[in-house]
């Protein structure tokens, strides 16, 4: 970061210092650039307003280009008509603003209305930049570099050295007892005369360990704990049987939700666009995909394979993670836009999902049990006056789904 | 030995059933696969593999039982898009929208056509949350998460976007501009048009 960064610079100087050599005209627009402190706050001020750092960073190229020495590269006349109404310059054929239109990938500069003064007092802000960096961003940048990859490790490695050492610890002692109670042992059996007849016993005693495990309390506690652990497992896996719980494939794209909807906080409605208007939520297409990832991740291999789909127009594969059994119907719309439940309620933590796993059993208990509880969401809802109105009339109970047929057999089997 | 067998035997008996459980690439045993496995085209389910389930098929075409592709759409899919021009029948009467995405003056001249009330603004600020508030953060300040990595994300206070038409911003969220992608598949057209009535009031904060 800071290497790339002393480069950049150095080459931003260098390239400067040709326009300097080459062409004394616009050596001078870097100088009529003013210094004055008053004229860099209403720079700074309009930077900030007009959002100038969405596109352009004063040392770097993000969407725009890098603004540092932008007045050693172009006339200032150039740059007032190209911020004015970039278009229409490009559109009059002038050679630096096509040349720049094609550069970046012909993405237009949006029109501003700024005056000749108010566009040199950004340069100026600019300049101060360039020529004094603020010391707090660069030790910011600096350290954001350093602090993410150590906040994770060093504290699990300090875990792993103290569990390391306390384990040596441990293991030490058990020698030292160890020995200690040979030594005891050997200085006993010399004495042996000394001793009476029942501290003689247990000196002398030798432990045998096949007569342990052939003793009868031994062997039946032994066989209760396997046929206890052996029925609990058989019983355990019947229960799952048609339940696919904790089910987890893996996808031929490693997306992660951890990432899309826990860290970038991305709606879940944005790719499951059929969640309220439909019986399923859906899978997204790759034109949602590429609505992002056109600019964000290029290079990496599991995005290219976004573009290869997108290429040759074959679906990407997508394994099914819930798989509802056909003799059941479910509804999405009904349950997230008419019901108001939040996705997590059936599908778990999806946001810390690396992997999507399914987090409810799907069995019908478990919706029954679901429809029990829940009270209806009537509120603003027309349908449900009259019902909640004659539920009202004979309980004080508020309205469950189970009161209005969420317990009928063919609202679901039909 | 007979007492060998039978631990032998039951040992494998519980482990067959351990087995039966879910778990990363195993869906689990099915209990009864035939009422499982849809019979008609699933949309989102594509079973491509012939012999899937053939051991228990009742199929007269000699296909696995739970083979379910359509062979009559490209790569046998089970969905299909509607046919090129379909208009899609909606409560609010609002017709198709025909403007390509460089009829952007055009666009801009077209009014929103519901109105200002703050049930609009209730629900277009929920859809504005799902869909729009990862870039253009909560209050259209760009302040989203996704904002800094994509980078070009305007601020609908900015002078420049602080008086875009509602029609501007309804053609913005169909077509995209400039380095924003086309959200009109995602959205049908009163949820973009309820969108556009929340980011004007973002845009008079």
């Amino acid at each position: 970061m800071v290497a790339q960064k002393t480069i950049l610079k150095t080459l931003t100087g260098f390239i400067a210092c040709c326009f300097l050599v080459f062409s004394p005209d616009v050596s001078a627009q870097r100088e009529a650039v003013p210094t004055e402190a008053e004229i860099i706050a209403q720079g700074e001020q309009l930077w900030g307003e007009y959002v100038c750092n969405t596109c352009h960073k004063v040392n770097e190229k993000l969407v725009g280009p890098a603004m540092a020495g932008v007045y050693d590269r172009r006339e200032l006349d150039w740059i007032y008509s190209w911020v004015k109404n970039s278009t229409r310059l490009i559109q009059s054929g002038d050679e630096q603003a096509v040349a720049l239109y094609e550069e970046y990938n012909q993405l237009q500069m949006p029109s501003y209305d700024l005056s000749d003064d108010q566009i040199l007092a950004i340069l100026a802000y600019v300049r101060d930049y360039e020529e004094n960096p603020p010391v707090q961003a660069a030790a910011e940048t600096s350290v954001e570099g350093s602090s993410s990859s150590a906040e994770g490790t060093i504290p699990a490695q300090y875990l792993n050295i103290i569990i390391g050492v306390l384990i040596v610890i441990l293991v030490l002692i058990l020698i030292v007892l160890v020995l200690i109670m040979s030594v005891v042992k050997k200085y006993l059996q010399d004495k042996k005369e000394d001793l009476d007849e029942a501290d003689a016993e247990v000196v002398s005693e030798s432990f045998s360990l096949m007569a342990f495990l052939r003793s009868p309390t031994v062997i039946g506690i032994i066989t209760f704990l396997v046929i206890a652990l052996a029925s609990k497992n058989v019983i355990d896996g019947l229960y799952t049987i048609g339940v696919q719980q904790g089910y987890a494939p893996q996808q031929p794209i490693a997306f992660s939700h951890q990432i899309h909807a826990g860290q970038y906080e991305i709606g879940c409605e944005y790719c499951h666009t059929g969640v309220e208007i439909g019986k399923s939520a859906n899978i997204p297409s790759v034109n949602i995909c590429m609505n992002c990832h056109s600019a964000i991740k290029t290079e990496s291999p599991e995005i290219q394979k976004l573009y290869a789909a997108q290429e040759s127009g074959e679906p990407i594969e997508w394994v099914r993670v819930h798989n509802l059994p056909d003799l059941a119907y479910f509804n999405h719309s009904q349950h997230v836009k008419v019901g108001g439940i939040e996705c997590q309620t059936c599908h778990g933590e999806i946001q810390e999902m690396e992997v999507v796993q399914q987090h409810a059993p799907l069995t019908m208990g478990w919706c029954i049990d679901c429809h029990r509880n829940t009270s209806v969401n009537a509120k603003g809802n027309g349908y449900y006056d009259k019902l909640v109105e004659l539920h009202n009339a004979s309980s004080t109970e508020p309205m469950k789904v189970a009161d209005i047929g969420g317990l009928e057999c063919s609202k679901c089997h039909y | 030995m007979t007492n060998q067998i039978k631990v032998f035997l039951s040992g494998l008996a519980v482990a067959s059933i351990v087995g039966c459980t879910a778990k990363g690439d195993n869906p689990g045993l099915e209990y009864a696969p035939q009422m499982y496995h849809s019979v008609p085209y699933e949309p989102l389910t594509q079973i491509k593999d012939e012999s899937a389930g053939n051991i228990i098929s009742n199929r007269t075409d000699g296909k696995g039982e739970f083979y379910n592709s359509n062979t009559n759409n490209p790569y046998a899919q089970n969905v299909r898009k509607p046919v090129e021009g379909t208009v899609r029948r909606n409560p609010n009467d609002i017709l198709p929208y025909r403007l390509g995405k460089d009829d952007i003056e055009a666009a801009a001249q077209i009014e929103n056509p519901f109105p200002d009330t703050p049930e609009i603004q209730a629900e277009g600020k929920r859809l504005y949350d799902q869909f729009c508030a990862h870039c253009h953060g909560a209050n259209g300040k760009a302040d989203g998460k996704v904002a800094p990595v994509y980078a070009g994300v305007p601020s609908y206070t900015a002078p420049a976007q602080r008086n875009l038409s509602q029609g501007h911003v309804y053609h913005v969220i169909t077509w995209g501009i400039r380095r924003m992608g086309a959200h009109g598949s995602q959205m049908s057209s009163d949820k973009r048009w309820k969108i556009a009535r929340y980011v004007q009031k973002l845009q008079q904060q």
